[in-house]
């Protein structure tokens, strides 16, 4: 980078927030996908004028910017393929401010999606979209990748918590986006088009989410099979018999080792599947859904069944659940993991491909999901310093999409395309659709400089 | 560094950068940086032993600026023991003459003086000396306590060792202090990867005890029980026939009665005594017990964030401590409590040193019970 560019920079963000030595740009050329290229500057801005200042310069001097929050991507969204900056929104972390009365939170993008929970709780208010990251991903992040979590099966995922933002463009112009009213139909509806836009449009500085009122009880049942098929099959019921859990998740044997390896609370390390289903609302009715999801439980044919009878239960389940991705390292050294959708009753369909395509390739993958939303997190288990191994996690990957794009479904369901879905994008978009995906990317960025070679490389 | 073992490559390889040690490590929650973190460190590591990067100050710096707190260790899903990796790590910088001046400087004084202050061996003594008693030294005890650097040297922290002594006598128990016979317990030492000087310091104690033929070392500092129970029998390669206390686990069995006491408490869980050591329930059964009113903070027990004064920190980045302490007070003043009990010299030091408006005392368990202690 030109020496005038980095006083500049320096200028903007102040010397001790501009990193340009060696192991700085190493450290901040991943995130938690394979990925990795790395930048030529990292900044860390604390204002949304620092930002504007800085994108105006990268335009002018035709620099890429890539922002990044806390670098817990799966689809290599914040790696500078490109060099150029990267523009690490960490220490733009306030809470700006809540509204009880009504029911909206205002934050700088590098808050962390936990601390904004513990934040609106004291007002019996909570922030739905629950990514099992959400201790340590940002709010900006979630937002660049629409991010989902367990709850949104009944609640919906983050394009549906996000009311307005303030967005910097490429150039350095700032926009407002939205309200903070729960309704608005002035113009077109410009925030739902940067949520998920995987920072390729524009930076966030600033982001209004609506909250709801914490629900009043739940419950959380465990529900263990002897097959895989029969875990799934029960999802694809519970969902054809309307009912509407707030979480309903899947893990089969692979990954309830790994986890109970970590968490060590008693998992069985035998059965073949479990699902995690929680349903909330007013503790009057809960009882009543209970019953019925047991119902259709046993009518596929379980293992076990039985609810949680202990707030500690309930948080070491979830424990579990949110920190099994991890956990599968203490299996393989390499984790990759796909996030395909499928409409809800081809779920057993994918399964049973997934492990098919294991079987074949000879090479371990846990089956995770956010079951109810017909969401899989296949986890492909390898070593990445065997070739072979790493040829054959390439070939996996294609069948997986393949498989799930027969099926109806979609390449990725809350991760993004990022880098790593970047060569399959045609095997979904038809190229009218592409072609307008890139129009809208060069409306924003004429010059192609911020997070370039993403989703629709140029 | 291509000379770290395989088992610890293979270690290393574990972290798949899911990034949740981001969570409770206290360095990147006061910097929001990845070098301080442990997926960065860990990285780091690794892209330097692959050739990637050279092994620039930068690099050594993410070595050894943490505050050892093990917070990643248990956060970590994948169960990478990144104490451990880190350590050796350090060992062979070390051993390639990468040591920062500041740590180099402190094995040269500890080699010299037995302690890290450089004071003479004889201040040792200096904590009883405006007392109108003196502990037992030398002969035979069953005990002796190892009073350790920070409650010796440093005079605002004399009411711990002060405290300990007084609340044995009361109890009858059968001890001794070392007096200018004891030296640095080397855990400073040994987490700053001198791992032979730690050892020599080791065998120094070891043979000192055996010489007073004690059955027990108690101790008032989470990390001399540390070094004393876990890296001693590693280093010395056998068991060393001792039974090591901390005073935490001994007011929990001692049962000495308190007064009571107004307004509620937090505890403050030390890195070396809670993650470091499983001792989470004692001090707290030992408060509970005697009907002390026990908040509890956001950040507790296995998650409890460190108080800033671990790891030598203090050399290496003094300001770093200061702001990790900042927020640790946040947090025990957001549970409405008065005090902030712990049950570490160095936190204690670390926490009070945090101005604020916040009428909170900070206190160590020993010193709580003695003030308690009910006299007759
Ligand atoms: C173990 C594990 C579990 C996960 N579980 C889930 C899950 O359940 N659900 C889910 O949806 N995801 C999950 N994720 C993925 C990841 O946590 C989410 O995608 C999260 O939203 C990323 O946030 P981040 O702060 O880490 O962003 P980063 O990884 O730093 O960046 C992600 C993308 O956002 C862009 N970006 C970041 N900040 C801004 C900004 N202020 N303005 C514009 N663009 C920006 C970046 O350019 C990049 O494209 C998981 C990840 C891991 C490692
Ligand atoms: S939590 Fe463990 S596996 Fe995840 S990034 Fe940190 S050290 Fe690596
Ligand atoms: S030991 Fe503590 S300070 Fe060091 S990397 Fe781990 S969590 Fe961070």
């Amino acid at each position: 980078m030109k020496d005038y560019v980095l006083r500049h920079l320096e200028e903007i963000v102040g010397p001790q927030n501009v990193r340009t030595r060696d192991e700085d740009l190493f450290l901040y050329s991943y995130d938690a996908s394979f990925p990795e290229h790395r930048p030529e500057a990292v900044v860390f801005p604390q204002t949304t004028e620092a930002v504007s200042r800085l994108m105006a310069l990268a335009t002018e001097e035709r620099i890429p910017v890539v922002p990044r929050g806390a670098g817990t991507g799966l689809s290599g969204g914040s790696v500078p393929v490109q060099g150029g900056i990267v523009l690490c929104l960490t220490k733009m972390n306030r809470i700006l401010g809540i509204d009880a009365g009504n029911l909206v939170a205002e934050v700088e993008p590098g808050v962390v999606n936990q601390r904004l929970q513990a934040a609106t709780a004291p007002y019996g208010l909570f922030y739905p979209p629950d990514p099992a990251s959400m201790k340590v991903c940002t709010l900006g992040g979630n937002v660049a990748e629409d991010a989902g979590g367990p709850k949104c099966f009944k609640y919906g995922v983050t394009k549906n918590y996000i009311l307005g933002l303030e967005v910097v463009l490429p150039d350095g112009r700032v926009i407002e986006t939205g309200g903070n009213v729960v309704k608005n139909t002035t113009g077109y509806d410009l925030t739902r088009l940067f949520v998920g836009s995987e920072g390729t449009l524009g930076v966030v500085t600033r982001i209004t989410v609506r909250l709801m009122p914490l629900p009043q009880s739940k419950r959380t049942m465990l529900v263990l099979f002897d097959s895989l098929d029969a875990a799934s099959r029960t999802v694809s019921a519970i969902i054809a018999a309307g009912i509407v859990p707030s979480a309903l998740e899947m893990m089969d044997n692979l990954l309830i080792r790994c986890a109970e390896d970590f968490v060590r609370v008693g998992l069985p390390t035998d059965a073949a599947a479990l699902l995690l289903i929680e349903v909330d609302g007013a503790d009057a009715g809960l009882d009543a859904e209970v019953a019925s999801i047991e119902k259709v439980c046993r009518q596929i044919g379980v293992r076990e069944w039985k609810v949680a009878t202990s707030a500690k239960e309930v948080d070491q389940l979830w424990l579990a659940r949110r920190t099994v991705i991890g956990a599968a390292g203490r299996f393989r050294p390499t984790v990759v993991l796909q996030d395909v959708t499928v409409p809800r009753a081809a779920l057993p369909a994918m399964v049973a491909r997934i492990v098919e395509i294991s079987n074949k390739y000879e090479i371990p993958i846990g089956v995770l999901a956010h079951a109810g939303d017909g969401n899989l997190h296949p986890l492909i288990l390898f070593d990445e310093r065997n070739p072979d191994e790493l040829r054959r996690e390439h070939e996996i990957e294609k069948e997986i999409f393949s498989a799930a794009l027969e099926l109806k479904g979609t390449l990725t369901g809350e991760h993004g395309v990022g880098l790593t879905k970047l060569e399959y994008l045609p095997w979904q978009l038809n190229p009218a659709a592409i072609e307008i995906t890139r129009g809208i990317k060069r409306l924003f960025d004429p010059h192609n400089i911020l997070n370039p070679g993403k989703i629709v490389a140029q | 560094m291509n000379t770290l073992t395989i088992q610890l490559e293979d270690a290393l390889y574990r972290c798949n950068k899911c990034g949740f040690c981001q969570a409770t490590c206290p360095y990147y929650l006061t910097t929001g940086e990845e070098w301080a973190v442990a997926r960065g460190r860990l990285r780091l590591t690794r892209a330097i032993l692959q050739g990637k990067l050279p092994l620039s100050d930068g690099a050594v710096r993410s070595m050894y600026q943490c505050f050892s707190c093990r917070a990643c260790n248990v956060t970590c899903p994948s169960g990478v023991p990144v104490d451990e990796i880190l350590i050796q790590a350090r060992t062979e910088l070390a051993r390639q003459g990468y040591l920062p001046e500041p740590l180099a400087q402190m094995g040269r004084t500890i080699a010299t003086t037995g302690n890290l202050t450089g004071e003479a061996a004889d201040a040792r003594r200096s904590w009883w000396q405006n007392l109108d008693w003196a502990p037992p030294q030398g002969g035979k005890h069953e005990t002796v306590y190892f009073v350790g650097c920070v409650s010796s040297f440093y005079p605002q922290a004399y009411g711990l060792p002060q405290s300990m002594a007084w609340l044995m006598e009361r109890a009858g128990t059968d001890y001794a202090v070392l007096g200018r016979d004891e030296v640095c317990c080397g855990y400073p030492l040994y987490v700053a990867g001198l791992e032979a000087e730690a050892r020599a310091l080791a065998q120094a104690n070891v043979r000192t005890v055996r010489e007073a033929g004690a059955r027990r070392v108690m101790t008032t500092c989470p990390s001399c029980y540390r070094a004393w129970r876990e890296f001693y029998p590693h280093l010395l390669g056998e068991e060393l026939g001792v039974e090591v206390v901390h005073s935490t686990q001994w007011l929990a069995e001692a049962g000495l009665p308190l007064r009571p006491l107004e307004g509620k408490v937090t505890y403050h869980d030390p890195c070396d005594l809670g993650r470091g050591s499983g001792i989470y329930d004692p001090p707290r059964e030992f408060l509970k017990s005697n009907g002390l009113h026990l908040v509890e903070m956001s950040n507790t027990r296995a998650e409890a964030l460190c108080c800033g004064g671990g790891g030598n920190m203090e050399s290496l980045d003094l300001a770093a401590g200061h702001a990790v302490a900042q927020l640790r007070m946040q947090q025990a003043s957001a549970t409405g409590a008065e005090w902030v009990v712990t049950a570490c010299p160095q936190c204690k030091r670390t926490l009070s040193s945090v101005r604020s408006d916040i009428p909170l005392r900070v206190v160590d368990i020993v010193e709580l019970a003695r003030k308690l202690a009910v006299t007759d």
